[in-house]
């Protein structure tokens, strides 16, 4: 296990230096200078020049680079003041830590995205399950056929027509927000409960798909026959083995969709008008704001990676097949 | 206040076709409310404004301000928000949505206060009048009032001015303007060689410059008369900073308050909470209330949402608003269709003035700018910009906030023919015997200005031109036609006061003594006439009569030189929940005052 | 062999099944996969079910232990164990019986055992649920089961999943799992197909010996005569959904009655033959046991097998022998009670058929 945690921990890192790099160059051969949105009327060359020195956009690119990433690890001195590690410097927009931001940014979306998971996972597999045990029956129909046309729903159609119903119509639920758990934990469910329905519909039909077709194929495995066959009643044998066997496709999945799981919850916090990770990544870039733009990727992206590296761990909990420390993970 | 309001407007637009990227419905351009007959802006309003702003004295700058009919204490309004602030150190605030938070926080040594019918004056607000000119007006004097406190209690004084003034000039502060400033010490970026490093290694300006005899008086030394230095000093970057807690670029994240209402707390891109500043003594201030508990701000609410939940008025809704979203365009029939939200509706003049500025290096025969202006489809150009009720076609470029603006003044026949003479624009054309002449038409790439250029390009064509449209980048657009040799004809560029008098318009657009690169000068006007009476009429010191001949002036360039043909003046339109008392629209902030704003009992 | 002392004498065997019949409905039509199946077992003794695939032995073993998926398939006829019936019976009812009075042993021990579970919990988990042991006592008793069918450290081993045995180890796990709540009926199908000869010879005498401990009824089901010929008492010979032949094992095997057996016989290798001896396959393939859905959309006449005459006709070297030409075209044979063949020759004409065609088979008496 720690040979693992060693080997995929150090290619996470190559892979966020990778990133940080192609992030940080690509941006300097944008021909957007961040100058210019902080400079108004008085835009004169010279006023450009100087938030150029503000900014510290005079040294060379390579050499900005490698002072934004050591201060990531060091720290960094700014004229504003100290900036501890994990430093990733200050905002050209807002003139403050990036870190800070990041820091309070990042409860909104992973509320957002583990509520949103909960959701969609509870659901979609829930659904899948029923659909499973009662395969060619009406009920299996019905839960393939909603699973199909929820598919094909957008959270930015959904999500207004969510809202315009229950929040401005009825006034059912409170307009969305973001409240912090550790606040008000009611305000917090209520109000993340409409972004985590809409979000989830757009992954709880392929959950249901891919739950009610793999254990479909599980509850034909012979293992499931020699269950029923030791008189296992149907309940365990469905889920101690049939369910157990489905875990795996499901969990790569799953980790496979954390990318399109961020990328879901930047289109729910504009939908919903939260301020999470998403929102920032925009605003980052249409604010020119490299610090923060660079913040935002390589903070988003480690957090995946380290998703990844857990759903790959947790392989090894579900099959005991599956010996991490080994060459290969198969 | 702002004067073009470009940072906003790209902001807003990359965000929208950000949004579209990302799949999103959060169209911000619109269709479809053109010809609207329905209850348009009225002149009334507009007559007011056009009035030069008295100077008020010691009396009129006396605190409390006058109460707000019917208003009561208590309640927390809940505030809907597009994009957050920028800045909120006074210093860098330029644009309208930061002035209009600043209105609740800082305080300058003057601003102005609105009567009931409207009329403005110019007052002293942390000074005790609007100040005392000398020297023909090269010298100000203010003095500063008893009991002006900051949130923390400790008083305010000519210290904490001049330090206000000094740390303007420190390589930090890019944003805010420099009219104080340049004024003082010099023209253009000048004026930092005079304090490079701002007030921070222990230099200030010497007396002779700005002079603080004792804790109450400021004194400012200008190179040249000012008559407009009260009216400059009411801009919210000249809002008090204190000496002894000022943290330089971090003051930007967590100002101190000298104003009625002080930050609780600031989330960037997420909230902001103001609560009642107790240090604030209403006695003292001859402009602003204090009837609301706090302000719940909250961001990332696009017109369309903010106009939803206002429109619904539902819940907490009701004593919601937003201080600088507008109706959204697609909502805007329906708010005024339905006769409960129309009560709600509030609804002035912006300070912006679009225009088609005609680059007078390559078009230099006065016949082919009149061909252009008379050719252009004003109104269906409007109708783009966000609707009937975004605006209303010029005639000139004075602004219905400028005093000085003429109602009537048309010399183009715009307000007749809103959508263009192209017969007319022919004939100009063919004495010109400019017929099928070639013009470079620059744009920028964002939707609304990309819709425009067609029908423009279109009416140009119709009239005999022959254009070629350039798409220039958003981001850089303004900065690209700052540049003297930009290689094109025409262009479309809105300007806004920065206070109201038309000395704010008029020399930043049209001195010829100006024209370099980076400058406002987009057409590249120099006459001679023109130049000497900005010279002349910016040292009068009588706001009446100056006003008088600002506007005989702007009658002379556009009648006689016509370097911009004008588009539209733009109208703000907002909507407030149903429990929210004192709702009256600024033309000082250009939205909603907060400061009058009071919750009704529910 | 002798039925053990207490069996002795009742009336009724300890299993009979009578007119068993097994119905896949699929797209194309129904098919009969067991039509007709009667047998009886007694106590303590081996019944080997033979029979190429597809014959309906597998099918028949699902249908004792009542796992068959009653949305696709029907199973009518009659099943008694112990004076217990269990065609139509209650799932609950079914649930308390399988793995406690009837077990199975499956053909791969590969697939047989879920992968995500130790060896100790499966072999447990029966145990536990059908006596109502604790899981300490289940544990338990699981390292017993290991020790009794021959896994070293079975202590140790308990705790070991699957994939970290060997084949026959595994079949070993399988075969502990299925005697740990010593079941009076032992279903083994096909146990040692997947494994290796070696291997093979260790599990069949491996469950001689259990069976003579446990004193359970085995039914073995198998394609190879040669498993049937160490280990069963009885032989029932199963072609195309049918018996066609059942007898004592030592006479089946000496003496077959129906051509499919003899043919059966020919192809199995013997130690004692010559290996440079060819085996004789039996020609041909099995017939389709599918009535397909009439064209006009009805349901297939409830009752008529799949087939009309003998089954084995288009395969039978002897069918020209039978007297009275088309019989066996037209009409199927019935197996008679005891001993005996389904098929149309008659004992005298089989004896001098098979006389007559038989190859030298060194050592064959």
């Amino acid at each position: 296990m720690l040979r693992f945690l060693v080997r995929r921990t150090l290619g996470a890192a190559a892979v966020l230096l990778l990133i940080s790099a192609f992030t940080f160059f690509l941006f300097f051969s944008i021909p957007q200078d961040p100058a210019l949105l902080a400079c108004g009327k008085n835009c004169t060359a010279d006023a450009v020049a100087l938030i150029h020195r503000n900014l510290g956009l005079d040294d060379p690119v390579p050499l900005q680079y490698a002072a934004f990433m050591t201060g990531i690890v060091t720290g960094r001195e700014f004229a504003a003041g100290p900036c501890p590690a994990p430093c990733f410097g200050y905002s050209f927009a807002n003139d403050r830590p990036v870190f800070e931001t990041l820091a309070d940014r990042f409860p909104t979306t992973a509320s957002l995205t583990v509520g949103g998971a909960v959701v969609f996972l509870a659901v979609g597999l829930g659904a899948g399950m029923i659909a499973a045990a009662r395969r060619g029956t009406a009920t299996d129909k019905v839960v393939s056929s909603v699973s199909l046309v929820l598919s094909s729903m957008q959270i930015y159609f959904l999500g207004p027509v969510v809202l315009g119903v229950l929040v401005y119509g009825t006034g059912l639920l409170p307009s969305p927000s973001y409240v912090p758990l550790t606040e008000d934990p009611a305000g917090w469910f209520t109000g993340l409960l409409i972004p985590w329905c809409v979000m989830a519909v757009i992954f709880t039909a392929n959950y249901t798909r891919m739950a009610r077709s793999t254990l479909i194929e599980q509850l034909q495995e012979d293992h499931v026959r020699t269950a029923r066959a030791k008189g296992m009643p149907g309940r365990t044998v469905f889920f101690r083995y049939a369910w157990r066997g489905s875990l795996i496709p499901i969990v790569t999945i799953f980790g496979m969709d954390l990318g399109s799981l961020f990328g879901g919850a930047m289109i729910t916090e504009f939908t919903f008008g939260l301020a999470g990770l998403g929102r920032l990544a925009v605003d980052s870039v249409i604010d020119i704001d490299l610090p923060m733009i660079m913040g935002v990727m390589l903070f988003s992206s480690a957090l995946i990676l380290l998703c990844n590296i857990v759903v790959d761990a947790a392989y090894a909990l579900i099959d005991p097949r599956v010996r991490l420390d080994a060459g290969s993970s198969a | 206040m702002a004067n073009d309001s470009r940072t906003r407007t790209t902001r807003t637009a990359l965000a929208a076709l950000a949004a579209l990227a990302a799949g999103s419905l959060a169209l911000t351009a619109c269709t479809g409310t053109d010809s609207d007959p329905g209850p348009g802006p009225g002149g009334k309003d507009a007559a007011v404004q056009q009035k030069a702003v008295p100077l008020g004295d010691e009396a009129a700058s006396r605190g409390p301000a006058p109460e707000v009919p019917g208003a009561s204490g208590g309640g927390t309004v809940r505030v809907h928000q597009d994009a957050d602030y920028d800045h909120l150190d006074p210093a860098q605030i330029y644009t309208a949505d930061g002035g209009l938070i600043a209105s609740l926080y800082t305080r300058q040594l003057t601003t102005y206060t609105t009567d009931e019918k409207g009329r403005k004056v110019l007052v002293g607000d942390l000074a005790t009048d609007s100040g005392t000119p000398s020297d023909g007006g090269r010298t100000w004097t203010f003095t500063l009032k008893d009991g002006i406190r900051f949130e923390d209690g400790t008083p305010i004084t000519s210290a904490d001015v001049r330090h206000t003034i000094e740390r303007m000039y420190a390589p930090f502060v890019t944003d805010g303007p420099s009219y104080v400033q340049q004024w003082l010490s010099g023209d253009g970026t000048d004026y930092r060689k005079a304090l490079p490093d701002g007030p921070y290694e222990g230099d200030h300006l010497p007396d002779d410059v700005l002079e603080t005899p004792d804790g109450k008086t400021v004194v400012l030394h200008f190179r040249s008369p000012q008559p407009d230095a009260p009216f400059a000093l009411a801009m919210p970057a000249y809002g008090v900073v204190p000496k002894a807690k000022d943290t330089r670029e971090k003051y930007d994240a967590a100002p101190l308050s000298a104003g009625p209402y002080r930050i609780a707390s600031f989330k960037p891109g997420r909230s902001m909470e103001l609560v009642r500043n107790k240090h604030w003594d209403a006695d003292t201030d001859p402009y602003r209330h204090q009837y609301v508990d706090g302000f719940d701000i909250t961001f990332n609410h696009s017109d369309e949402d903010s106009t939803k939940r206002l429109l619904a008025d539902t819940g907490e809704a009701e004593t919601a608003l937003s201080f600088t979203n507008g109706v959204d365009p697609l909502q805007t029939r329906k708010a005024l269709g339905d006769p409960d939200a129309r009560e709600r509706l509030v609804q002035g003049y912006q300070p912006y003035v679009w225009q088609m500025n005609m680059n007078m290096d390559r078009i230099k025969d006065k016949r082919v700018r009149d061909a252009i202006t008379h050719a252009l489809p004003n109104r269906r150009i409007l109708t783009l910009n966000g609707g009937a009720y975004a605006g209303e076609v010029a005639g000139g470029l004075l602004a219905p906030t400028v005093p000085g603006h003429e109602k009537d003044f048309d010399p183009y026949g715009k307000l007749a023919e809103p959508d263009g003479d192209p017969q007319r624009a022919r004939k100009l054309l063919k004495q010109a015997g400019k017929e099928g002449m070639r013009l470079v038409y620059a744009y920028s790439n964002d939707e609304i200005r990309q819709r425009q250029s067609v029908v423009v390009a279109d009416a140009l064509e119709k009239a005999g031109f022959d254009v070629q449209r350039k798409e220039l980048d958003a981001g850089t657009w303004y900065s690209q036609l700052r540049k003297v040799d930009n290689g094109y004809d025409i262009y479309m560029t809105s300007w806004a006061q920065d206070w109201p008098s038309a000395s704010t318009v008029i020399p930043p657009l049209f001195d010829g003594t100006q024209i370099q690169d980076g400058a406002s000068n987009y057409s590249h006007v120099d006459d001679e006439h023109v130049n000497s009476e900005i010279r002349r009429i910016g040292a009068i010191t009588d706001p009446v009569k100056a006003t008088k001949e600002w506007s005989r002036l702007h009658r002379y360039i556009v009648e006689e030189i016509n370097p911009a043909a004008p588009i539209s003046y733009t109208r703000q339109i907002q909507l407030h929940g149903s429990r929210i008392g004192g709702a009256r629209y600024s033309d000082t902030l250009n939205y909603i005052d907060p400061t009058r704003l009071y919750v009704v009992k529910g | 062999m002798n039925a053990p002392a207490g069996a002795a004498g009742t009336p009724e065997p300890f299993l009979s099944v009578r007119d068993l019949r097994v119905r896949f409905s699929t797209e194309d039509g129904t098919v009969h996969a067991v039509d007709g199946l009667s047998f009886g077992l007694e106590r303590g003794r081996t019944l080997g079910v033979v029979g190429e695939s597809g014959s309906g032995k597998s099918v028949t073993a699902l249908a004792l232990m009542g796992l068959h998926d009653r949305r696709t398939a029907s199973v009518t006829g009659e099943v008694l164990l112990d004076g217990h019936e269990l065609t139509g019976a209650p799932e609950k009812k079914l649930e308390r019986l399988r793995g406690n009075r009837v077990a199975m042993v499956f053909q791969d021990p590969l697939t047989a055992l879920s992968p995500y579970h130790t060896v100790g919990r499966q072999i447990a988990e029966p145990f536990v649920r059908h006596t109502g042991a604790s899981r300490r006592q289940g544990r338990l008793r699981a390292v017993e089961m290991l020790g009794r069918v021959g896994i070293p450290q079975p202590a140790r081993r308990v705790d070991d999943y699957p994939h970290q045995f060997s084949g026959g180890m595994r079949q070993r796990v399988v075969i502990a799992m299925a005697l740990v709540c010593n079941p009076s009926l032992l279903i083994a199908d096909e146990p040692t197909t997947a494994l290796d000869v070696t291997v093979q010879a260790q599990i069949l005498d491996l469950l001689g010996d259990l069976r003579q401990e446990f004193g359970s009824a085995v039914v073995l089901i198998t394609h190879d005569l040669g498993v049937v010929a160490g280990t069963a008492d009885d032989v029932l010979v199963m072609y195309a959904g049918r018996a066609v032949e059942r007898g004592p094992v030592r006479e089946v095997l000496r003496d077959p009655q129906h051509p499919y057996t003899r043919g059966l016989l020919d192809s199995v290798p013997r130690l004692s033959s010559d290996p440079e001896e060819p085996l004789v396959p039996i020609p041909g393939a099995p017939p389709s046991l599918l009535v397909p859905h009439p064209a006009d959309g009805s349901r297939a006449p409830d009752g008529g097998g799949p087939l009309r005459g003998c089954p084995f006709l288009p395969r039978c070297a002897f069918s020209g022998r039978v007297e009275g030409g088309d019989r066996c075209r037209t009409e199927r044979p019935v197996l008679p009670a005891g001993r005996g063949a389904a098929c149309h020759l008659t004992e005298r004409q089989r004896r001098t058929a098979f006389a007559e065609e038989a190859r030298p088979r060194p050592g064959r008496p």
